[in-house]
């Protein structure tokens, strides 16, 4: 009964042992790492306290081949007509250094339009953010550096809108992530591929995950519409000579955005003459010559340069020709 | 690969179990060996087999055996054996058939009884994966005896 009055005694002392927390690695043992076991004993040998060792049994830690990825964008990101940056974080979960090969791919079934991938880029000041001419751009073999086990890799697609595409209009890129050394089913087993001589093994992940990062397509659109109102000299609407005809271009800013420096040119119908001050723009009156205003009048015809036009406003032009 | 190949040996040797030559003194040999868990389906019945630890990774679950043979012929007395868990390892299973150490091997009690003192300066309750150490004692080992002492444990 040694071991129970040992077990009793040994509950009378206070088993508090203070333990500084070991840092947990979420891929486990580092690859290549031997798990050395020993077992020791002590006896009485006839009144002669002796011990004994074992043999020690080691075994080696092979590499596991795992990883993740998400977007890291909180919403869908807003593309106009240029380009824009997609954002997503890869973590090597296996247990050993491992570069990944990336695999950006734009046309998902269900996307409205299929944006145009210029290049997956990663980010080399860790600020998240895409820095052109600072974070670097993946080479053809489309591999990234080698991430230690745990460590993480803000990449970035970087992509551009196509034509033809409609306000709201939306799209998902998908990023592939594959350990270089190879892929499989989990367990699927790469002999000596390993760090430290290790074989590198598949994980739980099959060695590859894959994410969606979301478009929305914000561009504005511009419908022109024109109108005339004819005042002849007798009080009336008829178009004679000498009758005043008043022309109004109203464009139409629908959609998301804005178009930058938008100019309205409309020539001055044949058989009419403009009738010189009566250039607006949004109801004020512009003077005719090419100066400091945004309208001018010429041979070309009226010319108005409406500035930044947002979409869910609308510009209204007009201007008066007397029939000949 | 030369010394992979080597290595490879190494680990088949102490995983079947030669062990080294004890000295003339030791009435008692102990053997230690391992082996990783490999569960596979058959038929529909999942199927368990202990196998040489080959392609262990982390997570996978390992069978330690402490095999004991007293050769002399006076009986062992006390006979208290100790297994430091590899660092890499956690115990995966408490068992009654020992005790466990939570601080290095300097005291010894059920998993129940132990305690841990964080950081923060509070309590918990001991977890298997505070476990350090595992003892078993047995009060006598006679002449020509043999048996094993098993535990299990998973690679962290």
């Amino acid at each position: 009964m040694t071991k129970r009055r040992l077990s009793s005694s040994l509950r009378l002392l206070p088993f508090i042992a203070i333990v500084a927390a070991t840092p947990a690695l979420a891929g486990g043992v580092p690859a290549g790492s031997i798990i050395e076991n020993t077992a020791s004993a002590t006896y009485d040998d006839s009144g002669v306290e002796r011990t004994v060792s074992s043999n020690t049994v080691e075994v080696m830690v092979e590499e596991l081949l795992d990883v993740t990825v998400t977007s890291q964008d909180g919403s869908a990101v807003s593309i106009g007509s240029g380009s824009a940056v997609l954002t997503y974080e890869l973590t090597n979960t296996g247990n050993g250094p491992e570069a990944f090969i990336l695999t950006a791919d734009p046309a998902r079934t269900g996307n409205d339009f299929d944006p145009t991938v210029t290049g997956i880029a990663y980010d080399t000041n860790g600020n998240g953010i895409y820095d052109e001419g600072v974070d670097l751009l993946l080479g053809a073999d489309n591999r990234t550096p080698v991430l230690n086990a745990d460590d993480t890799l803000t990449v970035f697609i970087l992509v551009d809108t196509p034509a033809g595409v409609n306000d709201g209009q939306t799209a998902s890129v998908n990023l592939l992530v594959q350990a270089a050394t190879g892929t499989g089913q989990p367990g699927t087993a790469f002999p000596g591929q390993g760090e430290g001589g290790s074989d590198a093994i598949v994980g739980a992940t099959s060695a590859d995950d894959d994410a969606d990062g979301q478009l929305t397509a914000a561009v504005a659109a511009v419908t022109l519409s024109k109108s005339a109102v004819v005042s002849d000299p007798f009080g009336g609407n008829e178009v004679v000579p000498g009758a005043t005809v008043t022309f109004t271009i109203v464009a139409n800013v629908t959609g998301t955005g804005s178009f930058d420096a938008f100019t309205i040119n409309d020539r001055i119908p044949d058989f009419t003459t403009y009738s010189p001050g009566t250039l607006t723009f949004g109801g004020a009156s512009l003077t005719d010559g090419a100066d400091g205003d945004a309208g001018s009048v010429g041979s070309n015809g009226v010319s108005v340069n409406l500035g930044t036009v947002t979409s869910g406003n609308s510009y209204a032009v007009s201007f008066d020709v007397v029939v000949n | 690969m030369n010394s992979r190949y080597i290595l490879g040996l190494a680990l088949a040797i102490t995983g079947f179990g030669f062990a080294p030559v004890a000295a003339a003194q030791d009435r008692i040999q102990l053997d230690s060996e391992v082996e990783v868990e490999r569960t596979k389906s058959e038929g529909g019945q999942t199927k368990v087999d202990y196998l040489p630890p080959v392609g262990v990774v982390p997570g996978d679950r390992l069978r330690f055996t402490t095999g004991y043979d007293n050769r002399g012929s006076t009986a062992a007395e006390n006979f208290v054996v100790t297994n430091p868990l590899p660092e890499a390892v956690a115990l995966a299973k408490n068992e009654d058939a020992f005790v466990v150490s939570v601080d290095q091997g300097q005291t010894f009690g059920t998993l129940a009884e132990l305690q841990i003192k964080e950081t923060t300066g509070e309590y918990r309750a001991a977890e298997l994966t505070d476990v350090t150490h595992i003892r078993w004692t047995l009060e006598r080992v006679a002449p020509g005896e043999t048996g094993t002492l098993t535990y299990f444990g998973i690679v962290r």
